[in-house]
């Protein structure tokens, strides 16, 4: 079987990219794999399937989803909150019939109304303001055949936009562990947050929180690493609780090898966010094979993290109060950190494990590829022995056969 | 109880399946149970029939039976597991091998085309909703516990069970090597016809019928093994159990394979048992010095193992008498406690 690969690849700097380099040579050692050059409109000759991976950039994945609309196929979603990609390839492309096409299928006639409110500029641009409450994924699911996620979560969050076609749950699969020494940046506990610092991944919070816990516990140190972004001002948030000169280290962007040896110099990890737009944590799942202890928003993907694993932060008046207990408990408790570390590294292991990945990939793939086939023919096999029989379509009997199908997932 | 063991049937085949399966009836019935074997055709080819006719489990009603409940449904094989029953256990002897382990190799069974692909992904998948449905969940080794856990996730108790019931003893230690198997390219009997060639000492009686005995006597007569191979044939019980008792030693070598019943056979009768580093569940009873010898997959190997067997008596009944210490232990009264509990 053949399959015509549709991803950003590396150098392109993108989650999705560094992904595929992970995912692609094990794949191929179970299907052919042709990787499709970025910008190219038609699939390779012979492919008996398109795998396209999408994700919000529209930079990155535009040209895949032209693509995906020329030729359906299934699509591995890497967020489920999908308007700035639609935005980018409607109004960025001098579009705006077709961002308020989009916001009226998705949204009715509040959504196409909206829509002419950021074409006009009366309203800020929602794909920055409000994506989670306009996802707009369905602008991808329809032509989709079938769809690969990360979570139960998403996979729900499709269900309910009345996505009916074969979902496949597949775990991220885990980076192997580089042969890293850990950069240990202070003595004390070191609490390491990393990725793009802004009040999405509710810094804010979790400044406030380790402030508290700072006062009781002198030594614990908090490690951002990661750039800020635009607009987000930390240095005066720092000030304002204290941490100016004392207690917070910063790291900017770092190389892929820099950030393996920070987060494994640190005793604990924390990834929050709020909204969610569906997505993974690649430096989550890197931290599990590490590992390291976890604190994480109680949120999408992040919520089905087990509790041996990860302490969950409700999204919720008693937000920085919970997250300043989680912190403290991590950052004095030894043996609790232990503890979660392994079951970390186990999870790791057992369900992210990068042969298991591949392995459900070929599976998700074979059965979108021919399952159609084989459903058809087993149905044809048993309609025409049942109307040997004096079945006919409309009976119980017919029913009741039509129900022990769908139990085993035949029909 | 009124339990149901549920055996798919290949018409005109009997193997170490259908051996287990109705003595499992009959030390059922010995301990007041009523139990009853249940059986339906199975044919896995060509293309979807594979998955149709498993698709007939999943309509047999086995709630009850003349009025009166089943209690408990026992099934053994793909696909009499897709039975629906409340209390469906499964003792599993192995899943749809070509599959699973047996995929891309020459003895599997689907191609390369999409919908091959896609079919043998629905026997997995088959599997996977199929077994997880049982109340508990058995296999006979620990091999096959481990494929099953690699392939759907599931986990599974390991209940091995006692060989089918021969008059076995023990005559001394003969010159010949025996093999006892079906004759078909995974159980390597090749291997032991090889090693014959290279040691002109060996013997080897080969007890068993099956689709690769054309190719094996041929292979045989090419090595100039005339005499000192012999090909028994399907034997009847007590002229199994006179062998057993008179070889040197019991050759059980079969690529990856379940469990098989063998090396509990050789070691009722105080034979140590020759196999190979690849050769899966043996593995399990067969150790290398203690039970038996465990040589890599190689003719020279294996003909090393049996000249040394030959001239080392005392320790092969030495490792003999160890084995039968190990298969004691396996009963049918502590396998049906745990299998019913």
């Amino acid at each position: 079987m053949k399959v015509a690969y549709y991803s950003p690849m590396p150098a392109e700097r993108s989650g999705v990219a560094d992904y595929s380099a992970l995912l692609l040579p094990a794949l191929r050692e179970r299907i052919e794999v042709t990787v499709v050059r970025r910008g190219r409109k038609r699939p390779p000759r012979g492919v008996d399937l398109g795998l396209y991976h999408v994700g919000n950039n529209p930079d990155a994945h535009a040209w895949i989803v032209d693509a995906l609309r020329r030729r359906p196929g299934v699509v591995v979603l890497h967020d489920f909150v999908l308007h700035h990609l639609v935005a980018g390839m409607t109004v960025g492309r001098r579009d705006g019939h077709g961002y308020l096409d989009a916001m009226e299928t998705e949204h009715g006639v509040v959504g196409r109304l909206l829509g002419h409110g950021v074409l006009d500029k009366r309203i800020p641009p929602l794909w920055e303001s409000r994506p989670e409450d306009f996802p707009l994924a369905g602008f991808v699911l329809e032509h989709a055949t079938g769809l690969i996620v990360h979570s139960d979560y998403v996979c729900g969050l499709a269900r309910d936009a009345g996505y009916e076609r074969p979902i496949w749950v597949v775990p991220h699969p885990a980076w192997p562990v580089p042969g890293i020494t850990p950069e240990r940046l202070a003595s004390g506990p070191t609490i390491g947050c990393f990725g793009v610092v802004n009040a999405s991944k509710r810094v804010p919070e979790l400044l406030r929180a380790f402030a508290s816990v700072r006062r009781r516990t002198a030594d614990v140190t908090l490690l951002l690493v990661g750039p800020t972004s635009p607009g987000f001002d930390l240095d005066r948030r720092l000030q304002r609780l204290g941490l100016a000169d004392d207690g917070v280290l910063r790291e900017g962007w770092v190389d892929e090898r820099r950030l393996w040896g920070l987060m494994a110099g640190a005793d604990v990890c924390v990834n929050l966010r709020h909204p969610t737009m569906g997505e993974t944590s690649g430096s989550v799942v890197r931290s599990l094979s590490l590992g390291k202890p976890l604190i994480v928003s109680d949120v999408g993907w992040f919520s089905e993290l087990p509790g041996d694993v990860a302490l969950k932060v409700p999204v919720d008046d008693r937000e920085v109060e919970t997250l300043e207990a989680g912190l403290e408990l991590l950052a004095t408790r030894e043996d609790v950190r232990v503890e979660m570390g392994r079951a970390a590294a186990e999870l790791a292991r057992r369900e992210h494990g990068l042969d298991r990945v591949a392995e459900l990939y070929a599976a998700a793939l074979e059965e979108a590829a021919g399952g159609d086939a084989v459903g058809d023919a087993v149905l044809r096999e048993v309609s025409e022995a049942a109307a040997d029989v004096g079945i006919s379509p409309d009976t119980v009997e017919a029913g009741e056969i039509a129900g022990r199908l769908a139990e085993v997932e035949l029909g | 109880m009124k339990i149901a063991v549920l055996r798919p049937q290949i018409p005109f085949a009997r193997g170490g399946a259908e051996i287990f399966t109705d003595r499992l009836v009959e030390e059922l019935c010995a301990r007041d149970h009523e139990a009853e074997l249940v059986t339906l055709p199975f044919k896995w080819y060509p293309g979807t029939r594979v998955l149709t006719q498993a698709f007939m489990w999943r309509i047999v009603d086995l709630d009850e039976a003349d009025g009166t409940p089943i209690d408990v449904v026992v099934a053994t094989k793909f696909p009499s597991y897709l039975v629906r029953h409340r209390n469906k256990r499964v003792w599993l002897v192995h899943q749809f091998r070509q599959a699973y382990e047996l995929d891309r190799t020459e003895l599997g069974q689907f191609d390369e085309s999409p919908e091959d692909r896609a079919l043998r992904r629905k026997v997995q998948r088959l599997d996977r909703i199929a077994l997880g449905e049982a109340a508990r969940l058995f296999t006979t080794s620990r091999n096959v516990a481990e494929r099953l856990e690699r392939s759907t996730g599931l986990a599974a108790e390991v209940l091995p069970h006692p060989p089918q019931g021969l008059p076995y003893r023990c005559q001394g230690y003969g010159d010949f090597v025996l093999s006892v198997n079906r004759l078909d390219r995974a159980k390597r009997i090749d291997l032991l016809l090889e090693a014959a060639a290279l040691d002109s000492s060996l013997e080897v009686v080969i007890a068993g019928d099956g689709p690769d005995r054309e190719r094996l006597e041929a292979l045989a007569r090419e090595r100039g093994l005339d005499g000192r191979a012999h090909f028994a044939g399907r034997v009847g019980e007590d002229e199994l159990a006179e062998l057993y008792g008179r070889c040197l030693a019991v050759y059980y070598a079969p690529i990856d394979e379940d469990f098989g019943m063998v090396p509990f056979e050789a070691f009722l009768s105080e034979k140590p048992v020759l196999t190979t580093t690849d050769a899966g569940g043996p593995l399990e009873v067969v150790t290398d010095r203690r039970t038996g010898l465990v040589v890599s997959p190689d003719a020279a190997e294996l003909a090393r193992a049996a000249g040394w067997l030959r001239e080392h008596r005392d320790e092969a009944a030495s490792l003999g008498r160890a084995g039968k210490a190990v298969a004691a232990d396996v009963t049918w009264e502590r396998a049906i406690s745990r299998l019913l509990s």
